[in-house]
């Protein structure tokens, strides 16, 4: 019927960081794979702040990677500053951060894609999805050029592009899916015409500066905290970092802290009106949390000041990121306020700020994986989606590429629980809830932020990614290893005695009571501020442990009650989830349901109870009156 | 819930008018067939004639529609007054479960109400209350909750704990922003003035248990001291409702009087001698349960010598202040004590303000219109969210936890208030977090 130039398994639309995973991701499992992106160069691109990770983001990273995705080793080999944050907090809320230089990070990404077997790269803009003869199910794409490829599934990944439209001030207004690059349009109307809901949303970038022009005496320095993380394990660098040369150990570079006054607040106040967001140009919704510069001015009327981060791009450029000053306003605007910032008066603007508004499909038309409900084989992740952030986009390129893989070998769904990972909470939380504006990942959306932790990612994951059969065998290797350090460790913790002598020098420090005769380890680790690597070394045991293992064992002792609660929280959870919802269900003659209750739930068609109860708008009433509906359907289904 | 239900809404019996209420899917339907004119728009009370299946008319009725979701069920609902009595009402009620209604079970309705989320649980028990009220006090009390009254403060408490949790979700979530680390006073602050205010609430528990079941007030004393007469003398003075105790209407009768701030839950007990008689024996053991629970107790004696040997015999049966009582007062020479004659009246009336002041020293001032807890289940949930308030405060004042681990206790907290009225949602944390900070570099 079609002509195809070559067929594949799954055809992945998009080289952001939702597209390289979801490639990477199905072809790991050993489906045959097309990466299609407008440019080959492109892959790996970091379109706004130069940084990988941060709060909950830094433990979607580190997910990312132990279900064999790229991004932690990109940024391994791109970091050029790293800071773990939150870290007076608690280690259970530690969170990396790694700034990136851009450059590095797009030729990693694009290495590593291209290292990856069953992978190919394709340039060119899809024009179309080439679907049946009812337009329910997928046969391939087409891109602009003509050329036509066959597909089982295609997964989307477009970020801003579909009908991008960049906004600077009120009189400046042009198509384009990033600054520089043309905006996709054909491919949106296709998707609009089958009969998907798109909504639009909008989201801004600063301006960026020539750091030659910058005063840095006036300046705070924030220098890279340390220079040993490494988000990946699943691939185990055989050297350390810091003995290590080239881009596995980039040079670390400093960070710039300034602030926007009174000056600059009085300039945004009087050209108000030339923001494209605040002179009418955009309506579209933004994200409260990555507020533009305009919004914070008007809405927090009473902060004296707002911090400014210079950040830098790279390391063959002197370029800075101005973070903290995403706009809208009219370019020469914008100069004028950069020149009102201590430090910047000088400073020459090489890009200006940007907003961006775009297509996005409500994601509660998608099923838990991420798979369009209305077309057989279509996946959507990223942007898309109603998200930002490249960790959230990256973490559901994963799930979408691997569920594009298991359909096209005939294998059931993957679906992550809330209980495992911040990717189940992120994409339960998208096709259960929706989104009202752009979403990103919080540490407060989880319930299970104790339990769910950065560096236990490879605990939680291992098993799935095992089972999927994700890892090749140095891999398999490295995981096992693990596992078989955090029994040594609790084991050791649990059996080895610490005399009141050896605990003496670490208890005194902090202030903690003294041993009066001797205990086990892991009681003494349950102390507060008392490290279990100490005690081990205190003892002379487990001196070549994996410091990640004995981190994990470490929290493991010391907050088991409090993990406990969670994971009580998250059996419960897991019932409800095996509670199972017919897919032939008639919500809306459950008279027993509140009509709202019966309007989302037919909307949405849950797959489980679980999924069910995060629903807002459905009741614990309404959740009992339901198993009481489905024990009747069932029942009906016997008898007749 | 697919059944349309129909019942009788108001007391069944001689009576001017009669309220019929049908709710449900196919209450107009249903109705619709028996009543004529249909009334034209809604929540207007039209007069209609109101026939059975064969058209035979059985009365004119004042006919009111409610069209979902704005009913009390938040059904469709239908509600026709008819002319009083014991015929008219049943005739209807049949007539609309011929056509298809089911007759509801006692407090369905209501039970759809909260099913389709017009009440919340408090305010659903308010109900109950309102209906069963026997005292102004307890009427106040239950208007103030249907009100929504004690759910606006459970509401209002809840959103202080969120916002505790937001500071900390702030903190952890936010750690490079401009307002910096939030300060441990600021929440110290915060969390012991959420703990003041839960221990505000639950001092009203004993108060909201006063009020529903009246303060007890035990009136003791030897066979033929004149107890029965008092008790009577003492309703007949006051709006009265008697109730018979189950299995021992021979022993004990009580009464609601709604006298004074607290309604008093008035008890005649059968006599405080040793007995052989098995009844009677029976009824002297309910006598010393009911001493033993009493807030009060009237020491009754016909002489002097009489009301201090009753007194002394119950004081060693209750911690509750003893009022001895001197009843026959017109036969009475000296009145040294609260001296009452059933016959004349003489002293009831003292006698009622003496126990509504013993009731208050025990008790403080009646509640006005703030919000009470009035069930065991409302304190229940109130004292665990307490706990929970209690153990954070500790951990944060002693640094004993990193603040992330204590949050917990704060998400445990609000669940147990939300447990009071309805549920909560993380979406409340992240919204009032970006109410509260600038936040995003």
């Amino acid at each position: 019927m079609h002509s195809f130039e070559s067929s594949f398994d799954v055809i992945v639309i998009g080289g952001g960081h939702a597209g390289t995973e979801a490639a990477v991701a199905a072809a790991r499992l050993g489906a045959s794979v097309a990466l299609i992106t407008s440019a080959l160069e492109t892959i790996g691109q970091m379109s706004c702040n130069p940084a990988i990770g941060g709060v909950a983001k830094g433990t979607v990273v580190r997910e990312v990677d132990a279900l064999g995705g790229i991004m932690g080793r990109a940024t391994d080999l791109a970091s050029l500053q790293f800071r773990m944050l939150n870290r007076s907090k608690g280690p259970a809320v530690w969170s990396p951060r790694a700034q990136c230089d851009r450059g590095l990070y797009r030729r990693a990404a694009r290495s590593l894609i291209e290292e990856q077997p069953n992978l190919q790269t394709i340039q060119g803009t899809v024009a179309r999805l080439i679907m049946d003869e009812a337009g329910a199910a997928i046969r391939g794409a087409e891109t602009l050029e003509g050329r036509k490829f066959g597909a089982r599934c295609v997964v989307i990944t477009a970020g801003t592009f579909l009908r991008g439209r960049i906004h600077i001030g009120t009189e400046m207004s042009l198509s384009g899916g990033r600054a520089g690059e043309s905006a996709t349009t054909h491919l949106a109307e296709q998707l609009e015409r089958a009969g998907l809901t798109v909504e639009r949303f909008k989201t801004g970038t600063p301006p960026r500066i020539d750091g030659r022009s910058v005063d840095f005496s006036q300046l705070q320095v924030q220098e890279s905290e340390i220079d040993q993380f490494d988000y990946s394990w699943s691939h185990f660098w055989p050297v350390p970092r810091s003995t290590a040369s080239g881009t596995r150990n980039p040079t670390q570079l400093p960070c710039w802290i300034t602030y926007l006054g009174a000056p600059g607040k009085q300039i945004i106040a009087d050209n108000i009106g030339k923001s494209a967001m605040y002179g009418g140009a955009i309506s579209a919704r933004g994200p409260r949390y990555c507020p533009s510069v305009e919004d914070k001015i008007l809405r927090f009327p009473d902060a004296e000041r707002h911090q400014i981060f210079l950040e830098p791009e790279g390391h063959d450029t002197s370029e800075l990121y101005v973070n903290g000053l995403s706009t809208s306003l009219p370019a020469d605007v914008q100069v004028e306020i950069l020149h009102s910032i201590p430090g910047l008066e000088r400073a020459r603007m090489n890009r200006a700020g940007y907003a961006i508004e775009y297509d996005y499909y409500p994601p509660t038309q998608l099923d838990p994986s991420l798979q369009v409900k209305a077309i057989n084989g279509l996946y959507f992740a990223g942007q898309i989606n109603g998200t930002t952030g490249y960790e959230e986009a990256a973490g559901q390129g994963v799930v979408a590429g691997l569920n594009a893989g298991l359909a096209c070998t005939g294998r059931d769904p993957i679906v992550l629980g809330r209980h495992t990972s911040y990717i189940g909470v992120l994409i339960d939380d998208l096709v259960t809830r929706g989104v009202d504006e752009p979403y990103r990942l919080f540490t407060s959306r989880s319930e299970f932020r104790l339990t769910v932790r950065q560096d236990n990612a490879i605990e939680r994951l291992a098993l799935i990614a095992l089972e999927l059969g994700l890892y090749d065998e140095r891999e398999r290797q490295v995981v096992e290893r693990r596992f078989a350090a955090d029994r040594e460790t609790r084991r050791l913790a649990e059996e080895t005695s610490i005399r009141p002598d050896q605990a003496a020098p670490i208890l005194s420090g902090i202030d903690s009571n003294a041993l009066v005769h001797s205990v086990k380890i892991a009681e003494v680790a349950r102390r507060q501020n008392v490290s279990l690597a100490s005690l081990f070394a205190a003892v002379g045991v487990g001196q070549d442990l994996d410091p990640a293992a004995v981190l994990s064992t470490e929290l493991e002792i010391k907050y088991a009650g409090y993990f406990d609660r969670e994971r009580i929280q998250a059996d419960k959870i897991k019932r409800m989830g095996e509670f199972s919802l017919p897919g032939d269900l008639d919500y809306a003659r459950m008279a027993s349901l509140t009509l709202e209750a019966r309007h989302k739930l037919t909307a949405i068609r849950p797959r489980s109870l679980a999924q069910v109860s995060r629903i807002p708008g459905v009741s614990p009433n309404d959740i009992q009156n339901l198993v009481i509906e489905v024990e009747r359907h069932h029942k009906r289904g016997v008898t007749s | 819930m697919d059944e349309t239900i129909a019942a009788e809404a108001t007391a069944h019996g001689r009576a001017a008018i009669a309220v019929i209420r049908i709710s449900g899917l196919a209450a107009f339907e249903i109705a619709g067939r028996h009543i004529t004119p249909w009334p034209e728009g809604h929540r207007r009370a039209t007069l209609c004639t109101v026939r059975d299946g064969n058209g035979e008319v059985l009365d004119e009725a004042l006919v009111t529609t409610f069209l979902a979701p704005a009913s009390f069920t938040g059904e469709n609902v239908v509600e026709i007054a008819t002319h009083g009595g014991v015929v008219v009402p049943t005739l209807v009620l049949a007539a609309l479960v011929a056509s298809g209604a089911r007759v509801a079970l006692p407090g369905e309705f209501t039970r759809r109400a909260v099913l389709n989320g017009k009440l919340d649980l408090v305010q659903a028990e308010a109900i109950g209350d309102l209906i069963d009220s026997t005292s102004r006090a307890m009427q106040r009390v239950a208007m103030t909750q249907l009100d929504g009254g004690l759910s606006r403060r459970i509401e209002e408490l809840r959103d202080r704990v969120i916002g505790l949790e937001s500071l900390l979700a702030y903190d952890i979530d936010f750690p490079d922003e401009d307002d910096g680390p939030i300060p441990k006073s600021r929440i110290m602050v915060a969390t012991g003035s959420v703990i003041a205010s839960l221990n505000d609430l639950l001092a009203t528990a004993p108060a909201g248990e006063l009020v529903r079941n009246g303060a007890l007030v035990v009136i003791a004393g030897a066979p033929n001291a004149g107890k029965s007469s008092l008790f009577n003398a003492m309703l007949g003075r006051s709006r009265a409702i008697v109730t018979e105790v189950p299995g021992t209407t021979r022993d004990a009768i009580e009464a609601v009087l709604d006298t004074g701030p607290w309604p008093i839950r008035l008890v005649d007990t059968a006599g405080l001698r040793e007995t052989t008689d098995v009844v009677e024996q029976l009824g002297i053991e309910v006598a010393t349960r009911y001493l033993a629970s009493a807030d009060a107790v009237l020491a009754c004696g016909d002489t002097a010598d009489g009301v201090s040997r009753t007194a002394a015999a119950v004081s060693q049966l209750t911690d509750a202040p003893v009022i001895p009582v001197r009843t026959k007062g017109d036969l009475a020479s000296s009145l040294d004590v609260n001296t009452v004659s059933a016959t004349t009246g003489q002293g009831i009336r003292e006698l009622l303000d003496r126990v509504a002041e013993v009731v208050s020293e025990r008790y403080g001032r009646a509640p006005a219109d703030a919000p009470i807890l009035t069930r065991e289940r409302q304190r229940f949930c109130v004292e665990q969210a307490r706990e929970e308030m209690v153990a954070f405060a500790a951990a944060i004042e002693d640094e004993a936890l990193p603040a992330s681990i204590a949050a917990v206790h704060l998400r445990s907290a609000v669940n147990a208030l939300a447990d009071v009225t309805g549920t909560i949602d993380v979406e409340d944390v992240l919204d009032r977090l970006f109410r509260t900070f600038c936040v995003g570099k």
